[in-house]
């Protein structure tokens, strides 16, 4: 898979879009890893939450081609602009939504879905209101604190996607989650469990000061 | 926004409302842009259409010639109408427009082509 041309983006964005980093290289490098696994699944709906610069959606609309639609959320304006200007600049159909999570899409139709949330433990109060106030447009420092912090464990956000995640997957559909070795990932795996979807440890990097892991996860088949 | 997003969006998250789709939809300003012709994959996406909010997307985009108001059988062997529904589908851009919920009537912008679907702390 080719990593997307970012040239287009400059300092001034990235003032209020997350950059592109390791994390978003090793979802990227997950994917590409699964490809086999993706070309048998022939997903109808890619959709990638909280896609910031969007290189990663980018990236699988341009392997999968037409083969398939490709949506972005994320509800930093700035962010969902990024992503558009991404998909033109490298040819690929992606369609931003300005949106919480999955929540403006319909129930089950997901069948591929990406996440690389705000992982970063944080205290609770960094993250308030944050996925509110449409009407008014966070300020800068603000849009990017909404891109890292994570809350209690870095999981508020990931939490509140794993508890509806039976009614935002397709009956086929597949999750690939990032986390922190500090969201506790076996403790999720755990969780997802009692909900009936199977998560596997799918890639793991190390990186200075953080590790890293991709969660891959379907519904359990019993 | 193409119209193959509008066939999945919703104000279903807006406390009280039961299914909020079909979402209505007002354009102001579109464009046409050229998007790969994959039949097969029109075909794959059938079962995710809602053929009823797909038809009303049509008579907005001013294309309701090119769809008939309920699915036809056998539409895989239908090339032409494949042809309609991907150039529906993914070649006419909604640069300004907005949805409404079907619901309660709360307007969704769509501005540059992204709609704004985020809801206020006291509408979930």
């Amino acid at each position: 898979m080719e990593t997307p041309y970012t040239d287009h983006l400059t300092r001034e964005d990235y003032d209020h879009v997350y950059e592109p980093a390791e994390d978003s290289f090793l979802l990227l490098d997950a994917l590409e890893k699964d490809l086999n696994f993706l070309e048998k699944l022939k997903p109808s709906l890619c959709v990638e939450i909280g896609s910031g610069s969007g290189v990663i959606i980018t990236a699988l609309a341009k392997k999968i081609g037409t083969g398939s639609i490709c949506l972005a959320t994320d509800i930093n304006l700035k962010a969902c602009d990024a992503t558009r200007k991404t998909a033109v600049r490298n040819g690929a159909r992606v369609c931003p939504i300005r949106c919480n999570l999955t929540d403006a899409l319909r129930s089950r139709t997901v069948d591929v879905l990406l996440f690389n949330p705000p992982y970063v433990v944080t205290s609770d109060e960094e993250l308030q209101t944050q996925q509110f106030n449409s009407g008014a447009e966070p300020s800068t420092e603000r849009n990017l604190v909404f891109s890292w912090a994570g809350g209690k464990d870095g999981r508020r956000i990931t939490d509140l996607l794993l508890d509806k995640l039976d009614d935002v997957l397709s009956p086929t559909g597949v999750l690939y989650l990032l986390l922190l070795q500090e969201n506790k990932p076996n403790e999720i795996i755990k969780h997802l469990d009692s909900l009936h979807f199977r998560a596997v440890k799918f890639l793991e990097r190390r990186i200075p000061g953080e590790y890293l892991h991709i969660l891959k996860v379907t519904r359990s088949l019993t | 926004m193409k119209l193959s997003t509008y066939n999945f969006l919703t104000s279903m998250a807006i406390k009280g409302v039961k299914v909020g789709f079909p979402l209505k939809l007002t354009i102001n300003k579109k464009e046409e842009v050229e998007s790969e012709f994959n039949p097969t994959f029109i075909e794959r996406l059938l079962p995710k259409l809602d053929w009823a909010a797909i038809y009303g997307a049509a008579q907005v985009a001013e294309l309701a010639d090119d769809i008939p108001p309920t699915q036809p059988e056998n539409i895989g062997e239908n090339e032409l109408l494949l042809q309609k529904l991907h150039h529906l589908l993914f070649e006419i851009d909604v640069l300004e427009g907005q949805l409404e919920c079907p619901e309660t009537g709360r307007i969704f912008p769509i501005t540059d082509g992204i709609p704004n679907m985020l809801l206020n702390e006291d509408e979930v």
